[in-house]
């Protein structure tokens, strides 16, 4: 049986979180781009700090959006007008106020699907294994710790380099982490 | 790139400049208001009362708006809106003076109402029915009512805030939960019946029971869009710059965005009820106000105060552009007095809009002086409730 002795990445972890957002605008100015933080809490002022852009989740639910109201309004406008045209209290086969309650809920039907399913696609769910769980330390981010992974899949990694940077910058345990 | 983690004092100056001269400026405009909305007394004397009426309400609902706004961040010990409270805290403090303007209402009931003229009352069946409630005296009484509630809530809130001004009082800042909590229902109470007597009262056949939450969120709505301008206009002008930040306007942006939501809600529910049952007690509101020229301004409201604000401020980014913000929250007010034009006009004036240039001088009147009497409060104290127990969260909010 081989071993294998790819790496990973390198895990870094720093005393508090703003010790580890100043980190992460230091990750950030050195050129990485393959890297992330982890901590127990949600850090205000972190997607700056890693120079994360938006997220594009929004442009697939206003697609799903928009489509659940095309939707909604092309079933009704042919069930009612043309498969099934019936009088109902004098009102017009294309009753458009009349369609606004089902467009409306396929839209937030539609939008719900496309928010669910669009956020497992971006954070690419699901996911079978973690190498970063290859640490024990890693644990502590659900309690106390706070940590920073540079990823071996960035251009500007080399491990020697990387592991003496993120020392620079206030890391005080560091951790390489096998495939 | 500074990372400051801990700005938690203030640095702005946080009195209104002295040398600003918005207010006489507004109180100019006023009185010119009232000269020619005088002379409008004794030329149209009906149209008079009509165009006060639309006005008045405008001018209440922002003002009873600003009162809502402050007691949801007291019961809910909101932090991040605590660096522009002292902007609604002080338009809610016109709410002492709001029944002094009601009085003119009161001398010309028998145009606006037409359950007061004895005509009616001796022959119109319906209205016989509804004597018990719709009589002057207990009408008069009801508004008493009303007044001295909001009064009482807008004075406590104002004043307790600005006691802290001079030192932090934990006693005073437990008070203002202790106020708002039954304060938040004594106002739905209030606001409900005060939109029925204003505003329902005049077909005195109609009822609607979704009215009062249609002129709640509608009045909601034009408040955020009045407190973003205002912010905006401050930070234009160099204050607060320090204070009040992007984060800030972006969560009055989402509030503005979800309020434009709920008032299309609630104003197409109250539509689409009334129009699938199409009863003709209920349906003849509506009727009238779709009927000639008065249906351009309903596809406006449909348009103007939701599609367009909705497609405009869906987006992040659209929350923290100022001038985005700034123009859709204009455009709202100016659709929130056209909306109650249309809600009042169209039973002097049916089948058609009809301007008359009473409406402008009466709008100039009330919004001149209530603008006036705003930004002449705001420079008497700190523009920032500066000793708030949750001032530091809010100015670290980002």
């Amino acid at each position: 049986m081989s071993i294998n002795h790819k790496t990973f990445g390198v895990l870094a972890e720093f005393a508090n979180p703003a010790d580890l957002m100043d980190a992460a605008a230091e990750v950030r100015d050195a050129g990485f781009k393959h890297f992330d933080t982890y901590s127990p809490f949600p850090i205000h002022g972190m997607d700056d700090a890693m120079g994360l852009k938006p997220s594009k989740l929004g442009w697939i639910v206003l697609g799903h959006g928009i489509l659940g109201l095309l939707g909604g309004i092309a079933l009704q406008s042919w069930a009612m007008s043309i498969a099934y045209p019936m009088h109902i209290s004098g009102k017009p086969f294309l009753n458009f106020p009349a369609f606004v309650p089902v467009g409306f809920a396929l839209v937030i039907l539609l939008a719900a699907f496309g928010t669910f399913m669009g956020l497992f696609f971006l954070c690419k769910l699901p996911r079978l294994h973690q190498p970063l769980f290859n640490s024990e330390r890693i644990v502590k981010a659900t309690d106390d710790g706070f940590f920073l992974c540079i990823e071996a899949a960035d251009p500007a990694f080399s491990e020697k380099k990387t592991v003496e940077f993120l020392k620079k910058i206030g890391a005080t345990e560091i951790e390489i982490i096998p495939e | 790139m500074s990372m400051d983690h801990h700005h938690t004092s203030l640095t702005d100056q946080l009195t209104f400049p002295e040398d600003n001269r918005i207010a006489t400026a507004f109180f100019g405009a006023g009185f010119v208001g009232i000269a020619l909305s005088l002379i409008g007394l004794f030329v149209n004397t009906e149209q008079f009362f009509f165009s006060y009426l639309t006005s008045f309400t405008f001018i209440a609902s922002l003002v009873l708006g600003a009162l809502f706004f402050v007691m949801l961040q007291h019961i809910t010990r909101s932090g991040w809106s605590v660096v522009l409270r002292r902007i609604p805290e002080t338009m809610s403090y016109q709410l002492l003076w709001l029944g002094v303007l009601f009085i003119p209402i009161l001398f010309g009931m028998q145009f606006l109402y037409e359950w007061t003229r004895p005509e009616l009352i001796a022959t119109d069946e319906l209205i016989q029915h509804k004597q018990p409630y719709l009589n002057i005296p207990f009408f008069v009484i009801r508004n008493v009512i009303y007044f001295a509630v909001w009064a009482f809530l807008a004075y406590k809130l104002y004043s307790n805030s600005v006691k802290m001004d001079r030192q932090a009082n934990s006693d005073l800042d437990r008070q203002q939960r202790v106020i708002s909590a039954p304060g938040i229902l004594v106002f739905a109470f209030t606001v409900a019946f005060a939109s029925f007597d204003w505003l329902m009262s005049m077909d005195s056949g109609w009822f609607s029971t979704m009215f009062p939450v249609y002129y709640f969120a509608m009045s909601v709505q034009t408040v955020l869009a009045v407190v973003v301008v205002l912010v905006i206009y401050l930070l234009r002008k160099g204050m607060l710059t320090n204070t009040i930040n992007n984060a800030h306007l972006h969560d009055l942006g989402a509030l503005l965005f979800g309020f434009t939501v709920f008032y299309a809600y609630i104003a197409f529910s109250q539509f689409l009820l009334i129009y699938y049952a199409n009863f003709p007690k209920e349906i003849l509101w509506f009727y009238y106000r779709f009927e000639g020229s008065w249906i351009f301004l309903a596809y406006l409201f449909l348009i103007g105060r939701f599609v367009l604000p909705f497609v405009l401020l869906l987006g992040k980014k659209a929350k923290t552009n100022h001038k985005l913000l700034f123009g859709v929250s204009l455009w709202i007010i100016l659709l929130q007095f056209l909306e109650l034009y249309w809600i009042v006009m169209p039973i002097l004036h049916q089948g058609s809009i009809t301007f008359h240039w009473l409406d402008l001088a009466l709008l100039l009147a009330f919004f001149g002086i209530s603008a006036g009497l705003f930004f002449r409060q705001f420079s008497r104290h700190s523009m920032v409730p500066k000793n708030d127990p949750l001032l530091a969260e809010s100015l670290n909010k980002h």
